[in-house]
């Protein structure tokens, strides 16, 4: 399979659309021409693009839960409670896992057993299985927008279901949804699959049909440090762009380091306003996600966690934040939870509305450090791909140049080791193939050096362990226990 | 004095060698979480463990046949995503099937969907034929204390 970044004919998509239309049979009932008059009879207020366009003109963040069950009227009235309880802007729909891997025999088991235990076995929505029918329903019975959101390596058949069922907005791409969500799919493949899904919304595009697209920026919501999840935002981006989408969403998770946070969001709006400026007519938001690693079990704490995640996207002045519940230590949360984690967001993000986080020397050198390693990621996959983004992108990943920590994919290097430094930041311990220069390696290294000084050991693995639970224990550092101890007696 | 205290601490590790215990991990069915199995990995390596990792994305069939092939100990099935109840069924059957009869079996994580008691938890998956169950946010020292005493090592 020889990929490229270039637009695919119409050829070449109904091809290869006749197959991806048979991999389960409710693909069947998928009529483009007649979804696209479904589509346009969709008011402006039930698109995503219309409130993002709203949220981005008067500088609010809109706030998003996560969320979706097997059943269709369970799913129905989980969402209408986030929509009239939580106020949630946009509504999600969460996939079940089963239906990320394509394996609508066991999502269709589970929907026969969540129907017989009266509860659902299924830890997201299976649309596939439910069809563009099933999909309607759910648009139809709700006021706000609607985003597919899941984490599919091959979300063709997905795409063309959940688009042709009214969603205005689906997520993923084709290394965000490849490298930390499975094991043994290449790149060339996903990219390929995701061309396909960026030539469909570009297709309803060209009919007049707004779609948003959204990449998933946390990746794998641990420690991912912010020039590795620019990179891969940027680069679906100019990758979707490249096959007619319109509007994207750029994707960062939070570190927890508030400096940092805001030097992150703000060098990703430089950055893509700087790498799309040739895509004259595109319309560029910014996501935050809440802390995407372990939490806290204990409630109160975990409110804490939230409302940190909601007021670095109000100072960061992100378009959109997704919102954590208090039940994220334990897994899917109830939908009262789920509509707490909405309302203390809100309280956040309204009290903050008026502020950002003035314009400082760290905040300059953080954007400064970021931008300049991003640029230097991009511009070494160019040169791998001799100026073609997505021969690059294979490349790069063969080689670690693009690289994602803890990521279960064997197509990914996995060299590359980041752990907080003495504020909390998030470095490289390791930077792996990473084409940085000495400055940036430098930089990192004295970052981490004056942590390990600071607690009297060496910056290695336990330390990327320790920040990894340190959170979920109530903290940001992961600090020795020994440290810890000393600092208490001293008060 | 000296020599004797040298081969004392050569038997010991002698003995520990011929007795290090075989654990195959993994985390179950289409889930994907990769971070708190690499964690486990490097903690159970630690604490002395011959650690047989298949990853993420693991079938029932490939915990049994890394479990037959490596003559493991113990299988330790992890799920975060809340389908561990489905995932899980039928497994203690399949083991007895392939002559695991007396390989433990321990589970623990996310392991059904939504926010429900742990106790009644608990009970579905002991009854399922597993013999620890571990709820989520447990510390990989846990495990290891259990699996030492399960497994009659001295601490």
């Amino acid at each position: 399979m020889k990929i490229e970044n270039k637009k695919w004919s119409l050829e070449k998509f109904n091809q290869i659309r006749e197959e991806v239309l048979k991999q389960w049979p409710t693909g069947q009932d998928v009529d483009l021409e007649e979804a696209i008059e479904y589509q346009k009879n969709i008011e402006p207020k039930k698109r995503v693009t219309a409130k993002l366009k709203e949220a981005k003109e008067s500088g609010i963040t809109l706030i998003q839960p996560r969320a979706g069950v097997a059943l269709i009227d369970k799913h129905i009235e989980l969402l209408r409670f986030l929509q009239d309880e939580g106020k949630a802007d946009i509504l999600p729909t969460t996939i079940d896992s089963y239906t990320r891997q394509n394996n609508y025999e066991d999502a269709e088991a589970g929907i026969k057993e969540s129907r017989e235990e009266k509860r659902s076995m299924l830890n997201g929505f299976p649309a596939v299985n439910h069809g563009v029918q099933g999909c309607r329903e759910v648009v139809e019975a709700l006021a706000s927008p609607l985003q597919v959101r899941h984490g599919t390596p091959d979300a063709r058949l997905l795409a063309e279901i959940t688009l042709a069922g009214g969603f205005t907005d689906f997520e993923g791409g084709g290394i965000s949804y490849n490298i930390p969500y499975a094991k043994e799919v290449s790149i060339e493949r996903t990219i390929y699959d995701w061309q396909y899904v960026d030539r469909l919304v570009g297709l309803y595009e060209e009919n007049g049909i707004s779609i948003n697209r959204e990449p998933f920026g946390p990746l794998t919501g641990t420690l991912v440090p912010p020039s590795v999840s620019h990179t891969v935002a940027l680069v679906e981006g100019l990758l979707a762009a490249e096959q007619g989408v319109k509007n994207l969403t750029l994707g960062y998770g939070q570190c927890g380091n508030l400096v940092q946070d805001v030097a992150a969001l703000e060098s990703l709006r430089e950055l893509a306003a700087e790498y799309f400026a040739d895509f004259k007519d595109i319309m560029l938001t910014t996501v935050f996600h809440q802390w995407m690693g372990g939490f806290p079990q204990d409630e109160a704490q975990a409110f804490a966690v939230i409302s940190w995640g909601a007021s670095t996207a109000a100072l960061g002045n992100a378009t959109k934040v997704i919102t954590k519940t208090t039940h994220e230590a334990l897994g899917i949360p109830t939908k009262e939870a789920n509509a707490e984690g909405l309302k203390a967001s809100k309280q956040v993000i309204n009290m903050l509305r008026d502020q950002s986080l003035a314009s400082n020397d760290k905040l300059e050198k953080e954007k400064e450090m970021i931008k300049k390693e991003t640029k230097q990621i991009m511009d070494h996959v160019l040169e791998l791909g001799k100026g073609d983004l997505a021969q690059g992108v294979v490349k790069a990943f063969k080689a670690g140049v693009i690289d994602i920590p803890f990521a279960p994919s064997r197509f990914n290097a996995g060299k590359i080791l980041p752990a907080r430094d003495n504020e909390g930041a998030v470095r490289y311990l390791d930077h792996g193939n990473l084409p940085f220069t000495e400055e940036i390696v430098k930089f990192h290294q004295k970052k981490l050096e004056d942590r390990g000084k600071d607690e009297g050991r060496e910056a290695s693995f336990q330390m990327v362990i320790d920040d990894i639970y340190a959170v979920g224990q109530g903290e940001l550092v992961g600090r020795p226990k020994k440290n810890k101890k000393e600092e208490n007696s001293c008060k | 004095m000296q020599k004797t205290k040298t081969k004392e601490v050569q038997k010991t590790e002698n003995k520990q060698e011929t007795e290090q215990k075989t654990l195959v991990i993994g985390v179950i069915g289409s889930d994907v979480h990769a971070v708190g199995n690499r964690i486990l990995e490097e903690a159970f390596t630690q604490a002395g463990f011959n650690v047989v990792n298949i990853g993420v994305l693991a079938a029932q069939e490939e915990f049994i046949n890394a479990a037959v092939e490596t003559d493991a100990d113990v299988i330790l099935v992890s799920s975060l995503y809340g389908h561990g109840e489905m995932d899980c069924k039928g497994f203690k059957a399949k083991c007895v099937e392939a002559g695991l009869d007396d390989v433990l079996l321990y589970v623990g994580g996310n392991l059904v969907v939504g926010k429900q008691d742990w106790e009644p938890v608990k009970k579905k998956f002991l009854e399922m034929g597993f013999d620890r169950v571990y709820p989520p946010g447990t510390m990989p020292e846990v495990s290891i204390a259990d699996l030492k005493k399960d497994l009659g090592l001295d601490d």
